[in-house]
């Protein structure tokens, strides 16, 4: 552990609990490299997937000598791969994400921080992506337990920066990484052409996405008082608001529909909806909350 | 005037009003300076506004819900100054005079709101003070037993409503007369007439007042007098169903079979329609000292009297006990008051030297009540004995029939027949006696000459008596003043210029006059004992604020009196032993005290039925025999009683503008805790 010694994004206490989960995946995906993990694959392992006749041209050392004697016929036994996995956060560092206490982003990136050490430690690929990355700007790869601390350093280099519209950052990431795998998206989800085109991407990406909507105390409860001039800090529109009871009852109902919205939106398209407060800690996030989920186990 | 609504305001004010609704909407749209709050996203909040601009219309009432309150409070702030009333009986004329009854029967508590009639009377005023427009003026004026201007003309009907919270109600009878008389002064400010070829020419324009007279009517009109321009509204106020139990009368005086013993005489009048049966309690220095139960029959009067010891000393009170369930209106006569003083009896010399009737007239058994009456010798004025006791104010009074002593005693001197041996006296009077004088005329009002009959009198001869400064002639005749009164320190002397029976040069007795055969001979002389002797058990009782005049036994300058209530007042006297007092509003015993002592107690009493009967004068009028007040008489004019609930007008901008502070209050409310938008 001493490789995180100096992050502030993961605690010790926190690694400990995290060595212990793996990353789950309901979908079964090729992987690159040998790994951890079942592939659709056939290869070497100690887990037998099933029987065929031998055609000319197979290892001969995948033969089942056994059968061969009973039946006399040539016959084949395969095992199962086992490959590694892709595995993708991708966060939005827009301006809008650099609110709260801790900021909404500082949360995105303890989460994706403890899902990327998990993967690591079970020797996943593991890309960390912002939404306001260009299509040719790739990050890198991350891999085994020892790039954990490089992969906390790129983690920690993440600013809040310009607007991004999700849709384009969304889509530029699917150029950027074609393959396929767990896409872990953190956002908040507030742009105003809407969060829909976005994750219509991942669904026709295949790949395994995990929306978590990160909202702070601040969203989830605003604490405003009077006239007020509500300006936006990405696109300095404004809003002029009379805060009053009934305003504020609409408010919540208005957020209600929102998140209630999203998470609709994402089952029906077989995603899986998260949505996190920035108050409640990030280890109850992943040991509670996202095994619950199936994202970790 | 008699329109829903009555201008307050000039035309500038109204400008000004008028320009408060725009500025309001001005200011409103002008708008408000809003707090600039960084967001993460507007996203959320667009939505929400969006949601509100759905049902828009609405949603912009409710946006301005605190415009259209502060317009609210401006719509009734300006229809307060408006204001707007009804049934309003109106007020015609320039210059109003209310007239308030605040006698004795105005505490009767009788109205339909159980505030006494005063009260009642003052609420209805300030109902008409109300209603004065910006030209109108008004005066106020009391009237019980003096009338009292209690604000002048003016048209500040603040001062006027000042002015009506003071009026406080008095226990005195009432007297039109005084009030009429002051109005009719303050009516007519400045009117001259000039008499030309018997016509007469007003040289100021003559103005009509309105007279308002609130009052109950119990009392007698008033005679001889015109009202002018004045104009009379009699509004009664009262019922006619009132009932009231009183003390009319409270006396003490020697019981007449048994002189050494004192009696109390207590009269109740019942002003009830059915027989009441009261209780009379008879406290001395609050104590009980006895109590009876009378049964008074309706409208009619009972009495009892009460043994009292002969050395009782202090204040009496008599004390009504109502029976159960009697609603007794008025409680101001339900108590009454006097004053026992120990009795000594008066002393009287008489220095003659031998006079049958004179001596007759002083030895009654009347006198004898009044006064006990020594006679002497005038040799015995020589003898140290005299001396001694005529110095040391041994004698109340001493009769010089016939004689003069050398020196003035230290008492009351009635000289028969002779000068006093003073310079003053001598000086003016004649040297020697007149012949024949014919008496003219004599003062009815002293109390010498109370009911004193002294025409066609044959008196033989007569000094011309002339009082010093200060003395009052007592008896005028053809030759001069026969009879005259003087004071002298704290004494009085009195001087009766000419002889009752004289002496002939040869010394037998003759009738110098024929009076001793008349009635008034000894009638005189019991006045002359009541007046110089007599010490009455119970000092007359004294009808509230009216002068009252007494003789103290006290050298000092100045006394103080304690009023009922506890009040001390300082009075500085004019002339010593005379204590002129005119406070005398209260209900009670007074005491007056020197530097050492109390030196006379006097009480205040009602004791007037007119007062005391507080229903409303009736009289049945027209066919059907309608109960109505009786109207009141002014000089030849009958005023006729306004109906009792003749209506004022009912205005609501006092309502109107707690509407608007109720708005204001609420208008804050949503602003603070935003219950709207």
């Amino acid at each position: 552990m001493s490789t995180t010694k100096e992050s502030t994004l993961l605690s010790p206490e926190l690694l400990a609990q995290l060595e212990r989960l793996e990353l789950v995946t309901r979908k079964v995906f090729r992987g690159r490299m040998k790994g951890e993990r079942r592939s659709k694959r056939k290869g070497q392992s100690v887990e037998f997937a099933d029987f065929r006749n031998y055609v000319a041209g197979d290892d001969l050392r995948l033969l089942d000598w056994n059968l061969y004697a009973r039946l006399e016929k040539l016959i084949i036994k395969l095992f199962l791969e086992e490959e590694d996995l892709h595995f993708y956060t991708l966060i939005d560092a827009s301006l809008s994400m650099d609110f709260g206490s801790p900021t909404k982003l500082e949360y995105a990136k303890q989460l994706a921080a403890a899902l990327a050490f998990i993967g690591l430690i079970r020797a996943d690929r593991v890309r960390i992506e912002t939404l306001g990355q260009g299509v040719g700007e790739r990050g890198p790869v991350w891999r085994g337990r020892p790039s954990v601390w490089r992969m906390l350093q790129q983690m920690e280099a993440i600013e809040a920066e310009g607007q991004t519209s999700l849709a384009t950052g969304v889509k530029n990431f699917c150029h950027r990484n074609p393959g396929r795998g767990i896409v872990v998206f953190i956002s908040d989800l507030m742009d105003k052409e809407g969060y829909e085109t976005a994750l219509k991407y991942f669904v026709s990406h295949q790949v395994d996405c995990f929306v978590i909507h990160v909202l702070s105390q601040e969203e989830l409860e605003p604490d405003v008082k009077g006239d007020l001039r509500l300006v936006d800090c990405e696109d300095q529109d404004e809003a002029e608001v009379t805060v009053s009871a009934p305003l504020m009852k609409r408010y919540h109902q208005t957020l209600n529909a929102f998140t209630k919205g999203a998470q609709e939106f994402c089952s029906r398209r077989g995603m899986h909806y998260l949505l996190a407060n920035n108050q409640v800690p990030v280890e109850t996030v992943v040991a509670s909350h996202l095994r619950r989920r199936g994202l970790v186990r | 005037m008699d329109s829903l609504f009555r201008n307050t305001l000039g035309p500038t004010g109204w400008i000004i009003i008028a320009m408060i609704p725009p500025a309001i909407f001005a200011l409103y749209f002008l708008k408000l300076k809003r707090q600039p709050l960084e967001v993460p996203s507007t996203y959320l909040w667009h939505r929400v506004i969006e949601d509100l601009h759905v049902n828009s219309l609405w949603q912009k009432l409710r946006r301005s819900l605190l415009l259209f309150l502060q317009l609210l409070i401006v719509a009734l702030a300006i229809l307060a100054l408006l204001r707007p009333g009804w049934q309003g009986q109106t007020l015609e004329g320039q210059r109003f005079m209310f007239l308030i009854d605040n006698s004795a029967s105005m505490s009767t508590t009788d109205t339909p709101t159980g505030v006494s009639r005063l009260e009642a009377a003052k609420r209805r005023v300030g109902a008409l003070v109300d209603q004065l427009s910006g030209d109108m003026s008004a005066m106020i004026i009391t009237f019980a037993g003096q009338p009292d201007v209690v604000q002048e003309f003016t048209d500040n009907r603040r001062l006027l409503r000042e002015a009506l919270e003071r009026i406080e109600p008095s226990a005195s009878q009432t007297d039109l007369t005084g009030a009429l008389e002051l109005a009719d002064g303050f009516a007519n400010p400045g009117r001259i007439t000039i008499e030309e070829a018997e016509l007469d020419v007003e040289v100021t324009e003559q103005q009509d007042v309105e007279l308002y007279i609130f009052s109950d009517g119990r009392f007698r009109g008033v005679e001889g007098f015109s009202l002018g321009n004045l104009r009379p509204l009699f509004l009664p106020i009262g019922s006619f169903e009132a009932d009231n139990l009183a003390i009319t009368a409270l006396n003490t005086r020697r019981a007449e079979d048994r002189p050494e013993q004192q009696q109390a005489f207590v009269q109740v009048a019942n002003f009830s329609g059915a027989e009441q049966r009261a209780v009379v309690e008879l406290y001395l220095n609050d104590n009980l000292l006895d109590a009876a139960e009378l049964t008074v029959p309706p409208g009619d009067i009972a009495s009892t009297t009460f043994a009292l010891s002969e050395r009782s000393e202090g204040e009496l009170r008599a004390q009504l006990d109502l029976p159960s369930g009697f609603q007794d209106r008025l409680t101001l006569d339900n108590r009454a008051y006097a004053v026992l003083e120990n009795r000594r009896d008066g002393r009287v010399l008489l220095v003659t030297p031998g006079n049958n009737t004179l001596e007759m007239a002083l030895s009654t058994e009347r006198a004898a009540r009044l006064a006990v009456v020594e006679t002497i010798a005038p040799d015995a004025l020589q003898q140290p004995k005299f001396q001694e006791q005529s110095q040391s104010e041994n004698y109340d009074l001493i009769i010089f029939d016939q004689c003069a002593p050398e020196t003035m005693p230290l008492a009351n001197t009635l000289f028969v027949g002779r000068l006093p041996p003073v310079e003053e006296w001598k000086k003016e009077s004649s040297p020697e006696r007149l012949f024949g004088p014919q008496i003219i005329d004599w003062d009815r009002s002293h109390p010498l000459l109370n009911l004193i009959e002294l025409g066609n009198l044959a008196i033989v001869d007569s000094y011309v008596v002339r009082p010093p400064a200060g003395g009052r002639v007592l008896v005028d005749s053809t030759i001069g003043p026969i009879m005259a009164i003087a004071p002298r320190d704290r004494y009085e002397d009195t001087v009766l210029g000419f002889e009752i029976v004289g002496r002939t040069e040869e010394g037998a007795t003759a009738f110098n006059t024929n009076w001793s055969r008349k009635l008034s001979f000894p009638s005189f002389w019991l006045n002359v004992l009541e007046y110089f002797a007599s010490r009455e058990a119970v000092s007359r009782s004294i009808k509230p604020d009216r002068l009252v005049e007494l003789r103290v036994n006290s050298t000092d300058d100045r006394l103080t009196v304690e009023l009922p209530d506890g009040t001390v007042q300082q009075i500085d006297l004019e002339q010593p032993g005379r204590l002129v007092f005119h406070e005398s509003e209260q209900l009670g015993v007074y005491e007056v005290r020197d530097s050492i002592d109390v030196v006379k107690r006097f009480a205040v009493n009602l004791f007037d039925r007119e007062e005391s009967d507080i229903r409303l004068r009736a009289r049945q009028e027209g066919e059907d025999g309608v109960t109505v007040v009786d109207s009141l008489a002014i000089g030849y004019v009958d005023v006729a009683a306004q109906s009792p609930t003749s209506p004022v007008r009912r205005e609501m901008w006092k309502l109107l503008l707690l509407g608007a502070l109720v708005v204001l209050v609420l208008e804050w409310y949503i602003y603070n805790r935003r219950v709207h938008v």
